[in-house]
């Protein structure tokens, strides 16, 4: 079988020690690319076919929350770097992408977030995150690797706090079959 | 054909209540919809060679495609008055390209904290063969009184 992938997907590559020397570092603060707009919130609610009118019907959304908002599940997308810029290389801004580690690859298993406030129209979001914690080797049904704790604090451009994520992703390989 | 919009207030629910099965598809449509939706191009979510390296069997949905469909069983259920304070998920099995997604749930526990009204609720998301992805969120519901 041929593993050949037109763009291979960037990470850093060390070893456990590389990877525990990160815990508790705090990144730098990302703001977001994209401010909160109607747009991309049309376009996800339509992957989902969600209904909802705080997403859709400025009347609804301004009587009851104060103008449309954005899907909480959209509260990554905002700060996602685009796949190409005139002036700026293209980088991941979760930390856990920046984690030195054998694994080639990667998949969520998990996320808890807490909503403090919702985004409006407008908002321009920024993320500051950082390693919590990396576990010894494990072996899953997918493969070899480790599990990677992040935490992830979201605030609006008046710096009030929008919700807290923590997340636990594997980065593993997939060992040759024997 | 509008999907009609059901609003429910705290004081309408009662603990067990049962949330409404939700269903859709997941052709490659979607799946690329949700990585462009989502601005999320890890290569599993469009590159079946790329998923089959990493030990899946296709494409699947990103996190993001997940936490904004169990948001919509939740919502579509509990209506547009409901504000999602704490979403936790546990990601068990891949929704593929191909699959079928459902969400169903349940109120766990009805309760007022700190001048809110709240609600525990379990939410399963499944594909055709099984559970998935469960989750728990704890939402908030405006008093039907507040609103008359």
């Amino acid at each position: 079988m041929t593993e050949e992938f037109n763009v291979p997907f960037p990470l850093e590559y060390g070893s456990y020690e590389d990877a525990l020397k990160m815990v508790g570092k705090p990144d730098n603060r990302v703001v977001a690319e994209f401010s909160v707009n109607w747009e991309m919130i049309k376009i996800y609610c339509s992957m989902e076919e969600d209904a909802n009118p705080s997403y859709w019907d400025e009347d609804y959304a301004r009587k009851q929350w104060g103008g449309i908002v954005a899907p909480p599940g959209l509260l990554l997308s905002w700060a996602m770097s685009l796949q190409w810029h005139p002036d700026k290389e293209r980088q991941h801004y979760f930390i856990a992408m920046k984690i030195p580690l054998p694994g080639d690859t990667l998949i969520n298993v998990g996320t808890t977030t807490e909503f403090h406030r919702h985004l409006f129209l407008g908002d321009r979001l920024s993320v500051e995150d950082q390693l919590v914690s990396v576990s010894e080797e494990k072996t899953t049904r997918l493969g070899v690797g480790h599990f990677l704790t992040t935490q992830a604090n979201f605030f609006n451009q008046k710096d009030e706090l929008i919700a807290v994520q923590t997340n636990q992703l594997f980065r593993y390989y997939v060992p040759e079959a024997k | 054909m509008s999907r009609e919009i059901k609003f429910k207030y705290w004081d309408e629910i009662t603990e067990g209540d049962t949330i409404t099965r939700v269903e859709m598809d997941v052709p490659f449509e979607r799946v690329v919809l949700d990585a462009a939706s989502t601005q999320d191009y890890f290569p599993g979510h469009h590159n079946p060679d790329y998923a089959r390296h990493q030990g899946q069997k296709n494409i699947y949905l990103n996190t993001m495609a997940i936490e904004g469909f169990i948001d919509r069983v939740v919502t579509d259920w509990a209506g547009p008055h409901t504000f999602i304070r704490k979403r936790q998920m546990q990601m068990r099995a891949s929704i593929y390209a191909g699959d079928v997604m459902s969400g169903e749930g349940r109120v766990e526990k009805r309760y007022q904290e700190n001048d809110r009204n709240l609600l525990d609720l379990s939410v399963l998301i499944s594909n055709q063969d099984g559970p998935c992805v469960p989750a728990s969120l704890t939402i908030e519901l405006p008093l039907k009184a507040s609103v008359a």
